[in-house]
C-alpha cells in the first residue's frame, strides 16, 4: 500500500517525534466560553443596546404631511418604490439583473403585495371614515381600473409638477384620489394607521414588511437613515444608531457601495443594478476565500509573511528550525 | 435603560471623515481593539513555554 504514497504523505504518516506537551482543549473552550460570556454580560449591563425612537406613520403625517400625502398618492398610481419593486411583491418590474440573469424573477412573487389596495383602500375600508371618504372609497371601488389609474396618475403628475407643495396643485379630473389620500393622512396623524397596516395576518402580528415598505416609499425613512449615517453611500452598512460601535466586519461589503460606477444609480448596467453586482463580487471573493489552500501563490503565503513562527517561536527556536529559503 | 452611559451612547456619534472614507469614532475604536488583541495574542508567551513540561 505504502508504494502509492507519494513523498509528502510518507513524511506525513510518520509517527511525531518531536517535543510533546499536555494541552486539554476541553479546559481552554471552557475558559474561553465562561470569559467570553462575562464580557458579554457585563458590557451588556453597562451598555445596553441601541434606543432610538420608533419611527410611526403618526410621527410620518405629523412631521411631512404633504409628503406622506404624496407617498399615499403613489401607492394609488402605482408609482411607488413597492408598486414598481418586482419580486418577491409583485410584477411591477423586472428586478435587479446581472446580464440576461434576473435573479428577483427566479424567486418569484412569495409575499405578495398591491401597493394601493394593502396600503391605501384596505386601511380606509377597515375604520370608520368621514362621509367624504366613504363616498371616495365607493367611487373607487366602483370605477374600472382604467379610471383609477387616469385619476391617480394625473394626480401624481400634478403633485411631482407642484414639487410636492400640495398648495400649488391646479384643479383637475383627479376624481376621488384626493379624498382618499386625505383621509389616510388624518388615519395616520390620529395613530391608527400602524396598527391597522400591522393586523393585517394572524393572531400574532410579527410581520412588518408592509409598514417598511410603505415607509421606504416616502422620505421620513430615508430622512432618518440619513441623519443617523445609516445610508448606504456614507458606510451605512457598518454603522449603528447613535454612538454604538456598527457592523465593523461589513467594511469590505459596504467599500463597494463607496466607489464609481456602484454610486451611480442611474448607471446602467452596473450602478442601476449595484446591489446584485456588488453581491456578486462579494460572493467570488468569499470562494477565494474558502479556495485559499488551493490557490498557487495565495497558499503559499504563510511561507513569506511567518506570523505563525511568531506565535510558536519559542518552539521554532527550540527544535532549532530555520527558515526555509527559496 | 437609564443613566448617563445611556445617555451618552445614545447621542449622535462623531464621524471621522478623509474624502470617500467615513467611519465612526466607535467602530474605530473596536477596530483599533481587535487589532490590539491579535498582537497581544503574537507577541504574548504562551504561559509555561519554558517550564520544561515539554518531554520529549
Amino acid at each position: 500500500m505504502s508504494k502509492n504514497l507519494s513523498p509528502k504523505e510518507v513524511f506525513d504518516a510518520k509517527p511525531w517525534t518531536g517535543k510533546l506537551r499536555s494541552y486539554d482543549i476541553i479546559k481552554e473552550g471552557t475558559i474561553a466560553v465562561v470569559v467570553v460570556a462575562l464580557l458579554v454580560v457585563s458590557l451588556s449591563f453597562l451598555f445596553g443596546s441601541p434606543d432610538e425612537k420608533s419611527l410611526t406613520f403618526k410621527g410620518w403625517a405629523e412631521s411631512n404631511s404633504d409628503n406622506f400625502y404624496a407617498t399615499a398618492v403613489q401607492e394609488l398610481a402605482g408609482t411607488s418604490g413597492t408598486a414598481t419593486y418586482g419580486r418577491p411583491y409583485n410584477e411591477g418590474s423586472d428586478g435587479l439583473n446581472v446580464g440576461p440573469l434576473f435573479l428577483q424573477k427566479w424567486a418569484g412573487v412569495t409575499h405578495r403585495i398591491d401597493a394601493a389596495n394593502n396600503f391605501v383602500i384596505e386601511p380606509l375600508m377597515n375604520q370608520v371614515q368621514t362621509p367624504e371618504v366613504k363616498a371616495a372609497l365607493t367611487q373607487w371601488s366602483q370605477a374600472s381600473v382604467d379610471a383609477r389609474t387616469k385619476w391617480a396618475t394625473t394626480y401624481d403628475d400634478a403633485i411631482t409638477k407642484a414639487e410636492g407643495k400640495l398648495s400649488a396643485i391646479p384643479a383637475g379630473e383627479y376624481g376621488p384620489v384626493p379624498a382618499l389620500a386625505n383621509g389616510l393622512t388624518q388615519m395616520a396623524k390620529a395613530g391608527s394607521l400602524d396598527a391597522a397596516l400591522l393586523s393585517q395576518g394572524g393572531f400574532f402580528q410579527t410581520d412588518s414588511t408592509k409598514q417598511i415598505l410603505f415607509f421606504g416609499d416616502g422620505a421620513y425613512l430615508d430622512d432618518a437613515g440619513t441623519a443617523a449615517n445609516l445610508q448606504g453611500g456614507t458606510w451605512g452598512m457598518m454603522n449603528e444608531t447613535g454612538r454604538y460601535p456598527g457592523q465593523a466586519w461589513l467594511w469590505l461589503y459596504s467599500f463597494w457601495y463607496q466607489i464609481p460606477p456602484f454610486t451611480n444609480e442611474e448607471s446602467h448596467p452596473i450602478g442601476a443594478n449595484a446591489d446584485v453586482y456588488i453581491m456578486v463580487i462579494m460572493g467570488a471573493m468569499s470562494l477565494g476565500l474558502i479556495l485559499i489552500p488551493v490557490i498557487p501563490g495565495v497558499r503559499s503565503l504563510p511561507m513569506r509573511i511567518p506570523i505563525h513562527r511568531g506565535i510558536w517561536r519559542s518552539y521554532y527556536q527550540s527544535e532549532g528550525i530555520k527558515r526555509r529559503r527559496k | 435603560m437609564s443613566g448617563w452611559i445611556s445617555n451618552f451612547m445614545n447621542h449622535p456619534a462623531t464621524y471621522l471623515k478623509a474624502g470617500w472614507v467615513q467611519i465612526s469614532v466607535s467602530n474605530l475604536i473596536v477596530i483599533l481593539l481587535m487589532l490590539t488583541v491579535f498582537a497581544l495574542a503574537i507577541f504574548i508567551p504562551f504561559p509555561n513555554e519554558d517550564s520544561g513540561k515539554g518531554k520529549k
